[in-house]
């Protein structure tokens, strides 16, 4: 009985019927677009935010002494987090008298990589240094190739008068090394006062053969919460491993640390902190935004059934005179109102998807991996409209006087 | 499947009341209504637009509670009772029977006279078919049981109205206006159909009508005036 009454609902009303199948799909389809791009946002937007600068920063231990060792460095893609590092690049840095024609200076040299092809047996080749984790750097000119080569900072070219081209010759306790140099690099920050070589020449410069001075990491994490920020220290076992297996900065920071012999390793807050904020704020936006279009979608719902129940007035006032009870009457409506969210929910996932891959070739100009999560969450927001806009309509359908309504 | 006793009045009425309000401003429309009916009885409501019939109705149908005074349904006070009960009541002691036949387009004149004794039951099954039958050939359609009502004339479409109110064997049948959509001939038929169902089974009615010709053919007779009874 119930499935006639539901077939007869369907073919008498068609556009009544469209109209709420439109409204609960562009629902469905909203919240799968922006769910399914919010997880890929998230990611994208970090990968992005991993261009404003490394956020984890590796010193010695005071414990320990001064440098660090070199050779620990490839150990640092061998990590539990590996696949959240980035990029990283090391520095060695001295005090050096600069000169170059008749102009001396007095600043830092520091040695470090520029794009260095670092082969870590097990995890393949990968590319680590300045030019992945700074890319901000505006050089002018070109980044070092040879051992002999270097970039030197805006400020200190100025001053000492030199261009891409020019030579500067490094003095620090004695030992000299002149630099080509082949570029001049604009930061908008401290590295302008310095020079720039490859790390092997500056260590033999400064005698700190297999040395640095510290690490700089670039990883992808999440946003701190409250148990991110608890001290790992007073964790028990079991939060500890919750700790530590969430892609927190400190987590991945203590990945690293483990591995670099002697060292200390600390998150860079200004960059961490910024980064969390800005990504739970863009995931509370896409969370919002979903709200809001499900909210429009149960409203139309809502006016498209109160006109339907309106219509239907006789055939409701006919079922309580003979004797349906509420929840008979409320069976037919939910029953149809469902049926319509299965298929608005179906269709809505399908659209909902394409207009999540248009939108990520558009903004990110790249493809997006649908999550297996997305198709039952499209078909629950789908229900969730539908069972939203059918309130208000059931509540007035329940209240219709037969009798009233029946006299003609 | 009336579960009530016929031995008291099938309806008693006292000083029933029914107010509505809006706005703060509250309207009494139905005042002090005293009225009993006994099993067997084929009664006449008439009087003029507005004087509370539908309302009455209502609340004799269970549809609506009076805001005071009380109904006793053969000797049930209803006045207590909760929803539910009030449903399972009007479900199995009250049939209905409209102006407009209000049959469901898409169902055949079987299924129509089904819809109370599955919506009773829950579900259709082979004894209500047989009944349906049994109370369609009674009405003079036979012939008719599988024709929806788009293939019936207003007079059969009543009939099977009829049926369908008399599907669970209510031992009260309330109709309002049940000629009012016909012609004089069909209007007589269905008056002389109503007429004997009462004298063959019992079963209690009372009709609201505008029609004299047909009130005067009623056992009784009884006025609302301005929510006043006055005869």
């Amino acid at each position: 009985m119930l499935f006639r009454i539901l077939k007869n609902s369907f073919l008498k009303r068609p556009k009544a019927v469209l109209l709420i199948f439109l409204s609960v799909t562009m629902g469905a389809a909203v919240a799968t677009a922006f769910l399914g791009i919010a997880g890929e946002v998230s990611h994208k937007m970090a990968l992005e935010l991993r261009s404003y600068g490394a956020n984890i920063l590796l010193e010695p231990s005071v414990a320990e002494g001064g440098f660090l060792r070199e050779e620990d460095l490839p150990k640092i893609k061998t990590v539990f987090w590996k696949y959240n590092i980035t990029g990283f690049t090391p520095y060695l840095f001295g005090i050096a008298e600069f000169s170059a024609g008749d102009k001396r200076e007095r600043g830092i040299v520091s040695g470090t990589w520029f794009a260095k092809q670092l082969d870590v047996p097990g995890e393949g080749v990968s590319t680590q240094g300045i030019k992945g984790i700074a890319p901000w750097w505006d050089v002018k000119g070109r980044w070092p190739e040879d051992a002999d080569e270097a970039i030197v900072g805006a400020a200190l070219a100025r001053r000492l008068n030199v261009a891409p081209g020019g030579e500067i010759t490094s003095v620090v306790r004695g030992r000299s090394q002149v630099f080509k140099v082949v570029g001049v690099v604009t930061t908008g920050s401290y590295e302008e006062e310095q020079l720039f070589a490859p790390l092997v020449t500056v260590q033999s410069l400064l005698q700190q053969q297999g040395n640095v001075s510290r690490v700089l990491v670039s990883a992808l994490t999440v946003p701190m919460d409250a148990f991110g920020k608890k001290d790992p220290a007073t964790m028990s076992k079991d939060e500890y491993e919750k700790w530590y297996c969430t892609a927190y900065v400190t987590s991945v920071a203590k990945n690293v640390e483990e591995v670099m012999a002697g060292s200390r390793a600390k998150p860079i807050w200004q960059i961490a902190s910024a980064e969390g904020a800005l990504l739970k704020k863009l995931n509370s936006v896409m969370l919002l935004l979903t709200v809001l279009a499900l909210g429009a979608s149960a409203t139309a719902v809502s006016t498209s059934l109160m006109a339907s129940m309106a219509e239907r007035s006789p055939e409701i006032a006919l079922m309580k005179a003979v004797g349906a009870d509420r929840f008979q009457i409320s069976a037919i409506f939910v029953g149809e109102t469902l049926i319509i969210s299965l298929a608005g929910g179906v269709v809505g996932y399908v659209l909902g998807d394409q207009l999540a891959e248009i939108i990520s070739r558009t903004v990110f100009n790249s493809t997006i991996a649908s999550p297996l999560w997305l198709f039952p969450t499209a078909l629950i927001s789908a229900f969730v409209v539908a069972i939203a806009g059918s309130v208000a309509p059931l509540r007035r359908a329940l209240l219709v006087e037969p009798v009233r309504v029946l006299k003609g | 499947m009336s579960d009530l006793s016929s031995h008291v009045p099938i309806l008693q009425l006292t000083d029933v009341r029914k107010q509505y309000g809006n706005e703060g401003i509250t309207t009494e429309v139905l005042h002090g209504i005293g009225l009993t009916m006994q099993p067997g009885e084929f009664t006449a409501l008439i009087g003029p637009s507005g004087s509370g019939k539908s309302t009455l109705l209502n609340i004799i149908g269970l549809l609506e509670s009076p805001t005071s005074g009380s109904l006793l349904m053969q000797g049930r006070e209803t006045g207590t009772m909760s929803e539910a009960e009030l449903t399972q009541l009007r479900g199995k002691n009250i049939g209905f029977v409209f102006q407009f036949h209000h049959l469901i387009p898409a169902f055949t004149a079987l299924e129509n006279v089904m819809l109370p004794l599955m919506l009773a039951e829950g579900r259709p099954t082979p004894g209500q078919r047989e009944r349906a039958v049994w109370l369609l050939t009674r009405v003079g359609l036979a012939d008719r049981v599988d024709f929806k009502p788009g293939r019936l004339s207003g007079g059969q479409q009543q009939r099977v109205a009829i049926a369908r109110a008399l599907a669970v064997n209510p031992p009260l049948i309330l109709a309002d206006e049940p000629t009012g959509n016909l012609d004089t001939g069909a209007a007589d038929e269905i008056f002389k159909l109503l007429h004997e169902i009462n004298q063959e089974s019992g079963t209690t009615f009372l009709i609201v009508t505008h029609d004299p010709r047909l009130a005067q053919r009623c056992s009784r007779v009884v006025e609302l005036v301005d929510g006043r009874l006055v005869a």
